[in-house]
């Protein structure tokens, strides 16, 4: 098959159980996927058996490839689990405590009784308190005490520490002293990792700072062995293509990148999953979607207007803040996994507990005991026995015996009764986040198509499509490995900010125009190193703007071109026309200030699209199979099932409909009506509303 | 008991309705987060979403202990049978509502949801607005005296009558306002909020039927009643016991007050008596309290480890009569003042966890300090007015499963951050950290406070500040020891040095001055004896606790530089101090009967 050079191109995404690979060539129409076991404890040989079963696949030499994609959770799992180097903060004299005071808050769904503030990822004892200062206005009110910093340095080598973070105050004006003290530490210490605030989040807000900067120094270790790993090992296998390491915003950056600011790659397995969505709606021309990528423990739900990913300014991972640039992903505690039980006052329960990949549901028979969203779905029809071609085979009588101990005994039901009952408080669950996260924004779901993914997204999105009342929803072709696919659609992205204040009558075009300048040339120079084609860079101009007074800032683009009191302007027109938008109301009376300031940097490339699918001789094609499926309350129902693998460009299936495949299953409810796409997705609406 | 499947079924939908009023509530939090006008909504969050029964008792709710009966003040002015389809109702008058809200910035907003002709549920909401007249801006001044001059009442009013918006009332009100379009924007988005809600609890009425939905609303309650009810079985025998917690002064005067509370449980019947609380103060420290609001504060403590338990009227339903008396703290006459009455909601807490303690052995926890707020008004050179009011966080009182809070302010509610505040205000902050040692020891300690330095950059400012618990610092249980007071001096470790009163308005303050603001802790719980070494040495590395009160008040001696435990000098200092002789402590251990006898007001 490999006959000519160069045509491959490889994706991996890592998750805690699967790695999901796909394998494309863009000439030959071809994409082939596999799934791999994760190595969580050295995720590099994970990441190169997936890239062996991958060139075995296709019979491929490693010369062949031309590029690789890959998503990781190494950064993601070290901040999640407080896994990451020994990390030492310096902070400006006065402020030991930042990261234990943060905002003071108690988060508004929490019992202020019961609740307990969350362990930071550095103490206090290892903060040190830097004599200097720098005013609010970026001038210098006390230089750096060396005699003391000497003690701090001597502190950094008696005390072992892998990483030192350094974020001073208002180092996003002046960032003299966190340089001054990054070339002293540099030049001391040679095997420590460093990461500076002026750097990583330079914006105003030293908690969140501060926090972003600690986040990045702490993985930074690690991920930077990671990488070196991949890329010597790449080496070793003459794989001589380049590496591209997908970020939380949606874009990728080279390892170079990645082994200085692992921080950026917290959210790298979901947003690839989001690009994915975007990049099928984009292939099928909808612009407008909401996705929902169902696993083991957890929904990811995100949003696509206007065919881009929602991205946000900041996230929170354990309640704490990482205020870097991340595709808009709202988690909630419902998968497959999912435990169903009912609580000592007789309220019945689905999640957020969740049985994991480990035991995982009941039947799976690897101990577990509670039964799980999984299980209800087997003991209905609704999974088939085998998953995996028969690798992994699923016990339905333990899922039945558990639904009924836990669950139908004690209610006084059936089994059945009982898992549908299940099914449907979980898929509420996901509805009701779902509809928050379009009322947030002031949208309409019922304008939006649906993309269901991951391995239980096909299973339930039916249902939700229904609650949701959206019109359409997208089943891909592999929906259990979209954030594989989505690697294959990325660009190189990067995002900068810095806060630069303006206020109202004393806008500074001098300074504005020298702060998107500066912060364009640093952006070309990184899409420079990673080899992109001048041609092929694209540079967007955003900033962050208020009211005077408010607290927080609302995200606006900003025009190319001359900085001219007609371009600001604009920029305050926009601001006004958003906040109205976005909040329904905009008061053109207030003075309006300018805060941060964002350069948004595109490197675009090559995207790999999915083979298309030959077209269907007509628009039926017969069942493979039946298999007795429960829907409703009358019991099991004689249900035709099909083969994923059998459906051509122009299929129609109308529901109640099985489509089994490797890793899932597409449930097609009755009065619904599944189109088989050029792409091979299925496009299912309601036949009659 | 058999259950028939068509009860099963029928638990399966209640569970649905119940998610889809919870999902209800939030997207009405979402729409006001969204769509309010002014800071205190949009970003300080301070508001409250409910669902409520016909009976105006509430379903679902935001988890803040501050509900009162909401929905009876309105009945007198309009019965149930004259409402129609469309109405909205507002007020914000505590005494005419006896409490339902309990201060003036609170505008409550109620819609009732029809099922055909009926009554079928409640949606309310409120906000605290911006500015609705008094004698100074925010409309809240601890120098007030009457009710009065906190802004203008109303009293439950049909502000949208069967869908049309009476603008006449609008007109009077918002014209009260100094801020008028901030105040309309509010009022919109939080009756924005109501109609959502509504249209939601229709939907549901549509999709699962009158009958259904009725028995989701009792039910809802019913559960919270019954996990309520068995933990007040397993957790509290029968008895009576009493305690009596303080607040430092109402801020005209420097007198303290007290709430006196005391628990009675007989065989299931959980009641509270507040009526030998202190008499109503002059300045705004009063709080018309609700029976909801201690109610809910036990409720919530009492459920706070188990799952799936919502907080709404079961906590009332499982809770019986709460009394109080007229013209005091807790249920004062008109115009008594109310504008700082979260300073008495904390003591109310407090004297609630006193009993707690006494009926559970120990197993409640320790008191908490009021959050603090310090106003700093000037004037700018180019003659603009320069207004800061920063809210500062304390320390809360350690719990019998984990240490108390350290410097949080309240539920919800964010701090402003130093690099927001310099570039805003006159001001630098020269130093933001833990106020060591404020956490009172114990087995688990009390919540530390902080310090903030601030240097003033005008030439001249007049500082107002609210901190209580100085007099009175939050006390410690079964074993544990008292928060440390808080206070604030004017430029200390100088010759200008000088105290404040941590209650006070109107202290001048020049260019360079430095005003350090402590704020205190929450009391310990249980013996400091009792904590584990290495958590004690773990606070020392971490600034939470100094070298020398590690080894006075915890019994731990560490090496010189504090990096290290003596284990023998520790064992021996642990074996020779004595057990704590009573319950609770503050500044020294006490009984909480003595501290109730008339010698010791």
């Amino acid at each position: 098959m490999a006959n000519s050079r160069n045509q491959f191109a490889i994706a991996v995404d890592i998750g805690g159980t699967f790695t999901d690979v796909v394998i494309a060539d863009r000439d030959k129409n071809f994409f082939f996927v596999t799934k791999t076991n994760s190595t969580p404890l050295n995720p590099a040989d994970g990441f190169f058996n997936a890239v062996d079963s991958a060139l075995k696949l296709c019979n491929a030499s490693p010369e062949d490839v031309n590029i690789v994609f890959h998503g990781s959770t190494v950064a993601t799992n070290a901040i999640l689990e407080s896994k990451g180097a020994k990390t030492a903060l310096l902070t400006t004299k006065g402020f030991r405590h930042v990261l234990d005071i943060g905002r003071a808050e108690i988060p508004r769904e929490a019992n202020l009784y019961g609740w307990v503030k969350p362990k930071r990822p550095v103490q206090p004892r290892d903060v040190f308190e830097v004599d200097e200062r720098v005013r609010s206005d970026g001038s210098v009110a006390r230089l750096i005490n060396k005699n003391h910093l000497e003690k701090i340095v001597k502190k950094i080598a008696d005390g072992k520490y892998e990483a030192v973070a350094i974020s001073l105050l208002h180092s996003y004006l002046n960032a003299d002293h966190e340089k001054q003290i990054y070339n002293l530490l540099a030049e001391r210490f040679t095997n420590l990792e460093i990461s500076i605030s002026s750097d990583v989040l330079p914006v105003f807000r030293e908690y969140e700072r501060s926090m972003a900067t600690v986040m990045n120094a702490m993985v930074q270790p690690l991920v930077g062995k990671y990488i070196r790993q991949l890329e010597d090992g790449l080496a070793e296998k003459r794989i001589k293509a380049p590496l591209f390491i997908m970020k939380s915003n949606g874009g990728v950056f080279s390892p170079q990148e990645a082994a200085r600011s692992g921080a950026h790659m917290a959210l790298s397995g979901p947003a690839a999953g989001t690009n994915g969505a975007a990049n099928l709606g984009h292939l099928c021309k909808i612009e407008d979607i909401i996705t929902i990528d169902i696993g083991g423990t957890s929904a990811d739900i995100s949003l696509i207007r206007g065919g881009k990913a929602e991205i946000a300014n900041g996230t929170k991972i354990n309640d704490l803040p990482l205020s870097l640039a991340v595709t808009d992903i709202h988690t909630i505690g419902a998968g497959g996994g999912s435990i169903a039980r009912i609580s000592d006052n007789g309220a019945i329960m689905v999640g957020p507990k969740s049985a994991g990949a480990d035991p995982g549901p009941v039947a799976y028979g690897k101990g577990g005991v509670y039964p799980t969203v999984t299980d209800a779905n087997l003991v209905l029809g609704r999974l088939p026995e085998k998953l995996l071609d028969g690798a992994l085979r699923l016990d339905s009588k333990a899922a039945s015996f558990a639904i009924k101990k836990y669950i139908a005994d004690p209610l006084g039901t059936t089994v059945e009764a009982a898992a549908i009952g299940i099914l449907a408080i979980v898929n509420e669950t996901m509805n009701n986040a779902l509809k928050l996260m379009t009322v947030e924004r002031g949208l309409d779901p019922k304008n939006y198509t649906l993309i269901a993914f991951g391995g239980a997204g096909p299973v339930h999105g039916g249902q939700l499509m229904r609650l949701l009342r959206t019109e359409k929803l997208l089943i891909p072709r592999y929906p259990g490995i979209l954030c594989a696919t989505g690697l294959l659609s990325t660009d190189l992205r990067y995002d900068f900010a810095i806060t630069r204040v303006q206020r109202a009558g004393q806008y500074n075009k001098k300074e504005i125009s020298e702060t998107f300048n500066s912060l364009s040339d640093i952006a070309k120079a990184k899409l420079k190193r990673d080899k992109i084609d001048p041609a092929q860079c694209h540079l967007k101009r955003g900033a962050d703007v208020r009211y005077a007074g408010q607290g927080t800032e609302l995200s606006i683009s900003f025009s190319d071109g001359a900085i001219t009191s007609v371009s600001i302007e604009r920029a305050v027109a926009e601001f006004h026309r958003t906040h109205k938008k976005l909040y329904n109301f905009s008061d053109e009376t207030t003075p309006v200030e300018f805060v941060n300031f964002r350069i948004t940097a595109i490197g675009a490339m090559n995207h790999i699209p999915q083979p298309k699918l030959p077209q269907s001789a007509g628009v039926d094609i017969s069942a493979t199979d039946y298999r007795q499926v429960v829907f409703d309350m009358n019991g099991p129902q004689r249900t035709p099932v099909w083969r994923r693998e059998d459906l051509l460009n122009g299929h129609q299936i109308i529901g109640p409909a099985i489509i089994d495949q490797l890793d899932t299953t597409s449930i097609i409810y009755a009065g619904q009506r599944a189109k088989v796409d050029e792409w091979g997705n299925i496009l299912i609406s309601e036949v009659m509303t | 008991m058999k259950t028939s499947p068509d009860d099963a079924n029928q638990k399966f939908t209640v569970e649905l309705i119940k998610g889809a009023l919870n999902a209800s509530r939030r997207e009405m939090e979402a729409l006001i987060t969204r769509t309010s006008m002014s800071p205190f909504i949009r970003e300080k969050k301070d508001f409250f979403t409910a669902i409520l029964n016909p009976q105006g008792e509430l379903v679902v709710s935001t988890s803040l202990t501050l509900a009162g009966n909401l929905i009876d003040s309105i009945l007198e002015s309009y019965p149930l049978h004259t409402m129609k389809n469309g109405d909205l109702y507002w007020y914000n008058d505590p005494y005419f509502t006896s409490g339902a809200v309990s201060h003036l910035p609170d505008m409550v907003f109620v819609m009732p949801i029809f099922s055909k002709a009926r009554v079928i549920a409640f949606v309310e909401c409120w906000g605290h607005l911006w500015d609705i007249g008094g004698r100074v801006p925010g409309s809240i001044s601890p120098n007030a005296k009457s009710v009065y001059e906190e802004g203008i009442m109303i009293p439950p009013v049909r502000v949208i009558q069967a869908g049309v918006r009476n603008e006449e009332v609008f007109r009077i009100f918002t014209r009260n306002s100094r801020f008028p379009e901030m105040l309309e924007g509010d009022l919109n988005s939080l009756m924005a909020a109501c109609q959502l809600g509504k249209k939601r609890v229709e939907d549901c009425l549509t999709v699962y039927g009158e009958n259904n939905l009725e028995l989701a609303l009792e039910r809802t309650i019913s559960q919270t009643e019954a996990a309520l009810k068995s933990q007040i079985d397993q957790l509290i025998p029968d008895g009576e016991w009493a305690f009596r917690d303080r607040i430092d002064s109402d801020a005209v005067s420097d007198r303290s007050y007290y709430v006196d509370a005391i628990l009675r449980h007989k065989r299931g019947e959980l009641t509270i008596d507040f009526t030998q609380t202190d008499k109503q103060a002059v300045g705004p420290i009063n709080f018309i309290m609700d029976e909801s609001v201690p109610k809910f504060m036990l409720g919530l403590y009492l459920t706070h480890g188990m799952d799936g338990v919502i907080m709404n009227a079961g906590f009332t339903r499982a809770l019986g009569a709460i009394k109080t008396s007229p013209g005091t703290l807790l249920a004062p006459n008109s115009p008594a003042p109310l504008g700082l009455r979260s300073h008495t909601m904390f003591r109310v807490n407090s004297a609630l966890f006193g009993c707690l303690a006494q009926a559970m052995d120990g197993a409640a926890s320790a008191a908490s300090s009021v959050y603090v707020l310090y106003y700093l008004r000037g004037k700018r050179q180019n003659g603009g007015e320069d207004l800061c009011i920063e809210g500062l966080s304390v320390g809360y009182g350690a719990r019998n499963f984990a240490d108390g809070l350290d410097a949080v302010y309240y539920v919800a509610q964010e701090n402003y951050p130093v690099e927001f505040a310099e570039m805003e205000f006159g001001l630098e902050i020269e130093q933001f950290s833990v106020h060591c040692d404020s956490g009172g020891a114990g087995r688990y300690r009390g919540g530390c406070g902080i310090v903030r330095d601030v240097r003033v950059l005008l030439n001249e400012m007049t500082l107002g500040i609210r901190i209580d618990n100085c007099r009175y610092p939050a006390f410690g249980t079964n074993g544990g020891m008292s928060g440390m007071p808080g206070g604030v001096i004017i430029n200390p470790g100088t010759t200008e040095e000088r105290r404040i009163k941590p209650l006070s308005d109107g202290t001048v303050v020049k260019k360079g001055d430095l005003i350090r603001i402590i704020t205190p802790g929450g009391g310990g719980w249980g013996s400091p004896l009792d904590r584990p070494q290495q958590d004690v040495l773990d606070d020392v590395l971490d600034g939470y606790v100094s070298i020398k009160q590690a080894k006075n008040q915890y019994g731990v001696v560490l090496s010189d530089d504090g990096l290290a435990i003596d284990l023998y000098e520790t064992r021996k200092l642990r074996a020779s101090r004595p057990r704590a002789p009573e319950m609770f402590h503050r500044g020294e251990y006490y009984n909480a009967e003595d501290d109730r006898t008339p010698q010791n007001q």
